[in-house]
């Protein structure tokens, strides 16, 4: 499509902002986790550092408890979003292909879980898990992300199902397939983009959960990423060198996701939303 | 080699009876297509054979085994999908193969069967390659593979020259055509294509509205169709059916058709006098003349090439196809032409359609 001069700026500087809106923070971060203490609080702001220095990255990973919290944040992350996808790829299955009384109305059902504010459930989700002697234990963390993102990734992954021609899963019923088989050998290959996309949805909401993480885990050294850093920038006054530096590193395991699976998880949005 | 029969096989969608008490007996070895307009019922009925709907009424034998509520694999048929349906991610010797790793076979009795079917169909150079690498014909082929190496009780084809172009479903119907002779197994072939059903076919099996019109071998089907449907959907150019109203002449009947008049000597009883009729003639059963019997305005002739038609308008509005030489004038078109029918030829349909001579 042949776009007139006008036309192109206007969409090139358009680019240019938005680019510069989303892209302007982070480098913010990053560059300002490099910069010594005053040039940080300079008064006059320095968008490309004038200094350099580790020392934060040193300070941050040697004398704090930092390391721990990553450790956290990636077993529960890792762990909720491999449970995400175990039971969101039969759940979403299960209502798209299967009948059962009140399906569609289940279907419907699940994503008022979205409906209420953590909140308003983290009383009760609070007791249930101390009768079940969970609190202070990450397999909480673990259950209660997973919890929060199934909804969602169920309606997602059977968008996703329902892009696959049906003749398949009957060429392989011909073929003497069970349904486990069909789920396992057939579909599940066949939308691998969308499993990227629950995958990366289900680390991403467990990564950055505060309010669950705060309430339910006791313990320093069971604390994740967001309730521990918080706890350190609290601890040691608003060290803007160490916040940085601890943003920079969190921002790191998500960009390493997205760098090695981001193409099936843009693909998975939108094959699910086009037929 | 099993027979396979279905006995007052029903099936409804909520209100709609899609499948409407068919009786049928298909013998082992023979080739019988499934023939009729769209909504007809023909891959409800495949597909209700193959086990992949449930039978609202009625029963379904394999070799005088009931197989109605069994599953698909405990039939022992394979099917062959409109849209080939091969497993994407899989290489064509994975696909053929599948069907054999799900009956538990060692991989090198998998491997051997793969190919060997694979040179029968002239696939074995193309075993490493996904389905996106090959041709529409060789996919269908690949299609067709992953049946024979389950060596089936019947082979169930569901429209799969449906996606090719011309040239190609010429070629894939020998091809089938050439399988069922060499394997000789029982096939049921569903297609909405009358000259499919003609080329292929030991029986056709013509369809409307879930019902079953008329079983035939394709030249009885041709030659002497039960009713209105039937004759008019076998044969292309279908067959010409004039609207005409009978009276008695004797022992004969005098057909008054726009225009003109039709002899014809029925071999059943007659109908009633003034009754209004329908005069089916095969376009090769019509000659043009230079004048009467039945005068018509020539609108069109389609030059085919081996053969010619001529398309013309009765005093009614009618349409009328003759198949005509090919040194008719062009000029013919938008002059008044003789139509001739042959009586000898003629058939007989009541005003609702069925055949009453």
């Amino acid at each position: 499509m042949r776009r007139s001069l006008p036309l192109r700026l206007l969409l090139a500087v358009t680019i240019l902002f938005f680019l510069l809106l989303i892209g302007l923070p982070f480098w913010w971060v990053i560059s300002g986790s490099f910069k010594l203490p005053q040039e940080i609080i300079a008064r006059e702001p320095t968008l490309v550092p004038h200094s350099f220095t580790l020392q934060h990255y040193a300070k941050l990973l040697d004398a704090s408890a930092y390391p721990t919290y990553l450790l956290n944040s990636l077993i529960v992350g890792l762990a909720s979003s491999v449970l995400t996808v175990l039971l969101a790829v039969p759940a979403a299955y299960a209502f798209f292909r299967m009948e059962f009384p009140f399906r569609e109305g289940m279907y419907r059902a699940i994503l008022l879980a979205y409906a209420f504010p953590g909140v308003i459930v983290l009383i009760p989700i609070y007791g249930l898990f101390a009768q079940l002697g969970l609190v202070d234990n990450l397999l909480a963390l673990i259950i209660v992300n997973t919890t929060f993102a199934l909804p969602f990734s169920i309606w997602m992954m059977r968008s996703f199902l329902a892009t696959i021609p049906r003749d398949l899963e009957e060429a392989a019923r011909m073929d003497g397939a069970p349904t486990p088989v069909i789920l396992r050998r057939i579909l599940v290959p066949l939308i691998l983009p969308g499993i990227a996309a629950v995958g990366v949805f289900a680390f991403i909401s467990s990564w950055t959960e505060y309010l669950f993480a705060s309430v339910l885990i006791l313990s320093d050294d069971k604390r994740t990423v967001p309730v521990g850093f918080a706890g350190i920038i609290g601890q040691y006054q608003i060290d803007w060198g160490l916040l940085l530096a601890g943003a920079s590193l969190a921002i790191l395991p998500v960009v390493i996701i997205f760098s090695l699976i981001g193409r099936s998880f843009v693909s998975g949005l939108t094959d699910g939303a086009v037929k | 080699m099993k027979n396979l029969t279905l006995r007052g096989v029903t099936k409804r969608f909520g209100a709609t009876e899609a499948v409407s008490q068919v009786d049928l007996e298909i013998l082992a070895g023979e080739m019988v297509v499934f023939v009729g307009p769209s909504g007809c019922g023909k891959s409800t009925l495949l597909r209700i054979i193959a086990g992949l709907e449930p039978v609202t009424e009625g029963q379904i034998e394999i070799g005088g085994r009931n197989v109605t509520q069994a599953e698909p694999v405990e039939r022992g048929l394979a099917m062959v999908f409109q849209s080939y349906a091969l497993y994407p991610h899989m290489t064509v010797a994975e696909n053929m193969g599948f069907p054999l790793e799900m009956q538990g076979l060692a991989k090198e009795e998998i491997a051997a069967r793969v190919r060997a079917t694979a040179e029968t169909l002239q696939l074995q150079d193309h075993l490493d390659r996904k389905p996106r690498a090959l041709s529409g014909g060789q996919r269908q082929r690949v299609a067709i593979g992953r049946a024979i190496v389950r060596n089936p009780v019947a082979f169930l084809f569901d429209e799969p020259l449906s996606n090719l172009d011309a040239e190609l479903r010429v070629q894939m119907r020998l091809e089938i055509a050439r399988l069922h002779r060499d394997l000789k197994a029982t096939m049921i072939y569903v297609t909405h294509d009358q000259v499919e059903a003609m080329t292929l076919a030991d029986r056709i099996v013509v369809l409307r509205g879930g019902r079953i019109e008329q079983v035939g071998a394709p030249l009885e089907l041709y030659d002497n169709p039960a009713n209105a449907f039937v004759a008019g959907f076998i044969g292309s150019p279908r067959m010409n059916l004039i609207p005409a109203t009978a009276w008695r002449d004797g022992d004969r009947l005098r057909i008054v058709v726009p225009g003109g008049e039709v002899p014809f000597r029925p071999a059943g009883p007659m109908p009633p006098d003034g009754a209004a009729v329908q005069l089916g003639l095969r376009p090769e059963h019509m000659a043009v003349t230079g004048g009467v019997p039945l005068p018509a305005i020539c609108e069109t002739i389609e030059r085919l090439g081996a053969v010619s038609y001529l398309y013309a308008r009765l005093a009614d509005g009618t349409t009328v196809t003759a198949q005509v030489d090919h040194g008719l004038a062009a000029t013919a078109i938008g002059g008044q032409v003789g139509l001739a029918p042959d009586p000898s030829k003629a058939l007989l349909f009541d005003a609702s359609g069925r055949r009453i001579a």
